[in-house]
């Protein structure tokens, strides 16, 4: 699969072969931290003295240079595929050959990156219960009324919530038996040839 | 094989695995480490840089000191959960492979403690709201844009409610007449003699 580059994109592309070998170097840091934390405008404004070009460009350099690296992670394209994609912006030889090792050192990292931005549903954290028995209510003396009262802890993108419920202990006996049915179920055979299909 | 520290089921598998790292530090300093991993189960802090003072000699990679903190902060409070005493502790810790010496100055120190532990795993057990303060004030209602001479006494209350654990305290004021009242007291009243009865 090659990767399809938008003019304005190769614009940016082209401050590369302007900026020398070492500078290649430097804007590919650049771009992967730009995937790791963010924008760095005071770093981009560093690299910009150093090389002698002005901050615009710089700016527009990394950009586009991490734009090539997500695109080609996230699709995975193999060497050749990212070799002829690169062809397209007419660079020489050498800085064909950084930008492949650029890409393939880094594509790991940007895949896991890339891996926690999918939307996430609140996950299980903890939970805590307690076993009560309700001897008596304002209408209704000598009762013996067992109740389990629960707090369940969730995790959502860093934020805890709490969900606090109360059964009875036969509907809780019906709870466990439904998740250890559902545990089972990855006995069956059907569940064990999807997962050996999928290692 | 079932323990009773364990709440009658098997003995996890990584905790019989840390045994034999718990056989490797002499059972002096096993004391000491034991006294702190009870103050940090008592809600104190515990002194890591005493325990890596004590485990230093005995040559323990960092990897094997959280290990020995996890297995006896589980021992100690699971111990204490099932209300187990320290004799059977000892015995079902032998019988894991903990030796002798090991067990008993373990047991030695969960004894003295075992009261005080099961104090604190009570109060941390799951609560939903609890009730902070109680305010109260009594007015008389003269005149009101419906009657001219009302004449009638009327009490205001606010309970201060703390939500769990958290503390956030929520105010939750009301007004009753005197009728009303007299009907809650008389109530809450009933209640209290029912739960002096189990006390």
């Amino acid at each position: 699969m090659l990767l399809v580059l938008s003019e304005e994109q190769k614009a940016h592309l082209g401050v590369l072969p302007r900026a020398g070998g070492a500078a290649v170097g430097e804007l590919g840091r650049l771009a992967v931290e730009l995937l790791r934390r963010g924008a760095a405008p005071r770093a981009w404004e560093a690299a910009a003295r150093k090389l002698n070009i002005d901050v615009d460009t710089i700016q527009h350099g990394v950009e586009g240079l991490s734009y090539l690296l997500t695109e080609s992670s996230k699709l995975m394209i193999s060497e050749v595929d990212f070799q002829e994609s690169v062809q397209v912006l007419g660079f020489s030889d050498e800085l064909n050959q950084l930008l492949l090792q650029l890409y393939l050192d880094n594509r790991k990292e940007i895949r896991s990156i890339l891996s926690e931005l999918a939307p996430k549903l609140p996950s299980y954290h903890s939970l805590e219960w307690r076993l009560d028995v309700q001897l008596a209510s304002r209408s209704l003396r000598q009762q013996i009324k067992p109740a389990v009262t629960l707090k369940l802890h969730l995790n959502q993108n860093e934020d805890q919530t709490a969900q606090v419920l109360q059964t009875d202990p036969s509907t809780l006996l019906h709870l466990i038996q439904q998740l250890e049915q559902a545990l089972g179920e990855m006995k069956t055979n059907h569940c064990r040839r999807i997962v050996r299909n999928m290692k | 094989q079932r323990f009773r520290f364990c709440g009658d089921l098997d003995c996890p598998d990584w905790v019989l695995a840390e045994i034999s790292t718990l056989a490797k530090i002499s059972s002096v300093k096993l004391k000491l480490i034991c006294a702190q991993v009870l103050r940090d189960l008592l809600g104190e802090a515990i002194e890591y840089e005493k325990i890596l003072k004590v485990t230093s000699d005995a040559k323990l990679e960092s990897g094997d000191v959280k290990a020995t903190i996890a297995v006896l902060s589980f021992i100690l409070s699971s111990a204490a959960k099932h209300n187990v005493d320290s004799e059977s502790l000892s015995s079902e810790l032998q019988q894991l492979g903990l030796p002798k010496e090991h067990a008993s100055g373990l047991c030695r120190s969960y004894e003295e403690k075992q009261s005080s532990l099961q104090d604190r795993l009570k109060a941390c057990s799951l609560r939903l709201s609890r009730l902070g303060s109680v305010c109260w004030r009594v007015d008389y209602t003269l005149s009101s844009s419906e009657l001219q001479d009302v004449n009638e006494p009327l009490v205001h209350l606010t309970f201060n409610v703390q939500d769990g654990e958290r503390g956030r305290v929520a105010a939750v004021p009301m007004t009753l007449s005197a009728d009303k009242f007299r009907v809650l007291l008389a109530e809450l009243k009933q209640a209290q003699t029912l739960m002096n009865t189990l006390l």
